[in-house]
């Protein structure tokens, strides 16, 4: 149990542990405090200087990132002093900057346009010609760096040095030209987080820049499902569609960060392809139809259910509720590991994002989610058959799941719960029928460490009403 | 050396007169050496608190005192650490530890010697300015013949201590002479200032503890240890003892390094040691402590004392003793470009206040280039170095904000005709 302390920051009291960042203590409390370079995930730098704040006996002014909580302490950076000093420095960080919010992606989530509303002088002195770096720089792994918005923070240096240790960042020259320069092509799979992390525009996604406005995105928080580690993340999206995935800080599983794998899970999600109802395959050509041919034609087959491990446990739940006491097979496709095991960070081999919970609700509802049972499903298909695959979300081995489909092809209707044509084995099937995609449903799912985390539906791009249970409800009709 | 009439031999350059004294050989025949051999019969403890009573103040341009500095210096010597002697000498008109060190290397080995012997660091380093390579050379030569006595290395004298000592060169940056700086660059890292707290001498070189000290304030330790700190006391002022090195440019007729006493007068260094002013010119200015130093007009000149109380009384700063004198053909608003343009280049660049600020300064000072000077740009300067000061990690920005404050203070009318004149072509 570590030691608390009280101080005092603008005459508001605050606990905290003892000799914690005092800069962090503040913020975890609600307390607006400006800065640039502190970030909770890396070393302290120092160099932003607008977390500056006074101390009563202490004779100058420090920043509140390197400093700690001590018992007792009185802090403040609401006096005229310190309300000055930051706003000369603000003034500094914007001295060089191109100002180019209307075509940066940056805009509305900057660090800079905050603190100016706050902290700016509006009236400008600056009518010298700024200083002119490299603009539009690939620097890899879809990162673009405007070395001109750069305020030198140093986060992004201190996190390949820190975080990944891959040491592709550093800065380059001195004084007021100095800039962020890459001493090869990014290389690591947790790039992204730069974007992040950066507090102005200076480093972009080349996935998200210029595709929507930020102001104009929601973000619903939900998890991670590229994995099995379940990272904590929220997904932007507005009526046109889902636009990027950013980590959201989760102490338990995946702290600050997140890996470029899971950025990319929501393309499926408001992708072309997205189903908006029932299709059956004429001759390889999709076509819309009435679900209610497709009932017709399992009316009075054996009904055979190939789950995902994407649904959440209370999908599985509702699945075995209807399914119980009447005949059908049921079985697990568990998705193969892919890459190794675990890269010490956070990605994890074992692509499946909710294993644990749905070998837990098989086994609750008595059946077998073992690769047996699977097998003795896959066996045992007739013409009699009619089968429901649940098509995972994200499949990183398409031979794997193609060697599943090759199977099923026996079988007399052969139906895809899927949110959407996605590939090209898909034409194997006779019908695909619609099912919600993660960021389109509520539930929980259990992560490697067994902890749960919640999926949270924001807006629908699809037909999102009907999930595996209403098509559980076809057997013995 | 001994051309001035009015020169005395004092602490520092007492062997400077003696032809190639930068030999062991005859340093140690005028009595070099000695003083280390006696002091490693004494407590170390009694070698520390000797310092400090001699009040002696680091001669790097900060004055804090060495003996103070070296009380924060842990005691345990087992415990890794390190004595870094800084000779980063980069401040603009300070060679006062180039010539220290081309004339008598011996001097400040055997001082580094006594002051590990007494801190019980087992390493040292000397980090020397990349332009410093003859300097350097000579070190490493004196080293080497240091070595071959006995006095480096392995079990010295027999008395069970080790001290290794190198010579590491920088790469020619002014940053690299702060002292964390000093301990990036020596890392092998970016040579950039580190946040204090730590201070070096509890997390220093490698994250160990680390005494950084000046060429000039380890030289004069072996007079100390020598003759004692009531003798060291006997020159200066109660604040500021003992001799000090000021190196003088400009517009003297014989510039160059002395050693006087603190609290020696400005008057004094110009005219008896210096000759006067150029050409029987007028004195329209001194800056007193080396480049970041604000300046003083003539008349300050004339009575100031140089001692750190003083100078500081009169709004400037000793700093590391380095005298520009200016005379009346001298521009203030070039004085103050060419310093400006030394800040911006050589500001690190990361914390901002600095990175940007030293740049605008310079550019608001050429402002008629671009035709868009003004009469009160003067004030805008005055308003950026003002909230430059105090800003940043290491002291940098206030070295560039302080000396155009300064000379706004001094000179303002002839700034403000400078900016706004166009030179014709």
């Amino acid at each position: 149990m570590t030691e608390k302390v009280k101080f005092k920051w603008n005459g508001k009291e605050i606990e905290a542990d003892k000799g914690s960042n005092l800069l962090k203590a503040a913020l975890d409390n609600g307390i607006e405090v400006a800065h640039y370079c502190y970030h909770a995930g890396l070393s302290v730098a120092g160099v932003c200087r607008m977390c500056m704040v006074e101390q009563d006996g202490v004779p100058r002014p420090f920043p509140a990132c390197n400093a700690s909580c001590g018992e007792g302490i009185v802090v403040r950076n609401d006096t005229p002093k310190i309300k000055s000093s930051i706003e000369a420095t603000l003034s500094f960080h914007l001295l060089n900057h191109p100002l180019d919010c209307p075509v940066c992606d940056q805009a509305g989530e900057c660090g800079l346009q905050d603190y100016y509303m706050k902290h700016g002088q509006y009236d400008s002195q600056m009518v010298d010609k700024k200083v002119h770096k490299d603009k539009v720089q690939d620097i890899g792994r879809n990162v673009m760096l405007d070395a001109e918005r750069c305020i030198l923070c140093s986060r992004c240096t201190r996190f390949t040095e820190e975080v990944t240790k891959t040491h592709e960042l550093g800065i380059l020259n001195r004084g007021d030209h100095a800039e962020i320069t890459v001493n090869e092509k990014l290389k690591n799979n947790y790039a992204q987080n730069l974007v992040d992390i950066c507090p102005v525009g200076a480093l972009t996604s080349k996935d998200f820049r210029f595709k929507q406005r930020v102001w104009f995105l929601e973000e619903v928080q939900t998890t991670c499902i590229g994995c099995e580690t379940g990272c904590s993340v929220k997904v932007s999206e507005n009526k046109n569609g889902a636009f990027r995935v950013k980590p959201s800080y989760d102490h338990e599983v995946n702290g600050h960060w997140m890996c470029d794998d899971g950025r990319n899970i929501y393309k499926h999600v408001s992708g072309a392809l997205r189903l908006f109802g029932a299709q059956e395959n004429l001759n390889g050509l999709f076509v819309p139809v009435d679900e209610f041919k497709t009932h017709q034609l399992a009316k009075g087959k054996t009904l055979k259910f190939i789950l995902s491990t994407g649904l959440t446990n209370q999908e599985y739940e509702k699945f075995f509720e209807k399914i119980k006491g009447k005949s059908a097979q049921v079985a697990l496709y568990v998705l193969p590991n892919q890459g190794e095991d675990f890269d010490g960070l956070l990605t994890r081999g074992d692509k499946n994002p909710n294993l644990r919970g749905a070998r837990k609700a098989f086994e609750d509802a008595g059946y077998d989610s073992s690769q047996n049972a699977l097998d003795k499903l896959l066996s045992s298909v007739s013409s009699n058959d009619a089968i429901f695959v649940v098509v995972p979300e994200i499949i990183y081995n398409e031979d794997h799941f193609n060697t599943l489909i090759s199977k099923v092809e026996k079988a007399g209707l052969k139906i895809a719960l899927t949110h959407g044509e996605t590939l090209s084995t898909l034409r194997a099937f006779d019908f695909l029928l619609p099912i919600p995609t993660f960021v389109e449903k509520n539930g929980d799912i259990i992560n490697f460490q067994n902890k749960k985390r919640a999926l949270r539906s924001g807006i629908s791009y699809g037909e999102t009403s009907k999930d595996v249970s209403y098509y559980a409800g076809w057997v013995n009709l | 050396m001994k051309d001035s009439a009015n020169y005395k031999d004092y602490a520092l350059l007492s062997y400077h007169h003696i032809p190639g004294v930068h030999n062991l050989e005859i340093f140690e025949r005028a009595g070099g050496y000695e003083t280390m051999k006696a002091c490693f019969d004494k407590d170390p403890e009694a070698i520390k608190e000797e310092v400090k009573q001699s009040g002696l103040r680091g001669r790097g341009g900060a004055g804090f005192s060495t003996g103070v500095k070296w009380g924060f210096f842990t005691k345990d010597r087992s415990a890794i650490k390190y004595l870094l002697c800084n000779a980063d000498e980069s401040e603009p008109g300070t060679f006062k530890d180039r010539y220290l060190v081309e004339k008598n290397p011996h001097i400040l080995i055997e001082g580094m010697i006594i002051s590990a012997w007494a801190l019980g660091t087992q390493k040292g380093y000397i980090y020397i300015r990349g332009e410093f390579y003859h300097q350097a050379m000579i070190l490493e030569k004196a080293i080497k013949e240091a070595y071959a006595n006995g006095y480096l290395g392995k079990n010295i004298l027999g008395k069970g201590f080790d001290f290794d000592l190198y010579v590491h060169r920088g790469a020619g940056a002014y940053i690299c002479g702060e002292e964390t700086g000093m301990i990036s660059s020596l890392e092998g890292k970016k040579g950039q200032p580190k946040l204090k707290p730590p201070f070096p001498a509890i997390k220093g070189y490698r994250g160990l503890p680390t005494m950084v000290n000046n060429v000039e304030s380890l030289a004069a330790i072996p007079w100390i240890m020598k003759f004692g700190a009531n003798a060291y006391k006997q020159w200066g002022t109660e604040k500021s003892p003992g001799t000090k090195l000021f190196s003088i440019s400009g517009d003297v007729n014989k510039p160059g390094v002395i050693e006087v006493p603190l609290s020696t007068t400005l008057k004094e260094i110009i005219e008896v040691h210096c000759g006067g002013v150029r050409n029987g010119n007028k004195l329209k200015a001194v800056i007193p402590g080396g480049s970041s130093a604000p300046i003083f007009n003539a008349e300050d000149s004339l009575i100031v004392k140089m001692d750190y109380e003083d100078v500081a009384a009169k709004g400037s700063m000793l700093g590391s003793g380095a005298i520009i004198v200016l005379d009346e053909t001298r521009n203030m608003g070039e004085v103050l470009k060419w310093t400006l343009e030394f800040y911006h280049h050589e500001s690190c660049g990361q914390c901002t206040p600095c990175r940007e600020g030293t740049g605008w300064m310079e550019k608001i000072l050429k402002r008629k280039e671009i035709g868009v000077a003004k009469k009160s740009d003067i004030e805008l300067l005055d308003k950026t170095a003002a909230s430059m000061r105090g800003q940043t990690i290491c002291a940098l920005a206030d070295a560039a904000a302080m000396p155009t404050q300064g000379m706004i203070k001094v000179f303002r009318n002839e700034l403000e005709q400078y900016v706004t004149t166009v030179a014709k072509k």
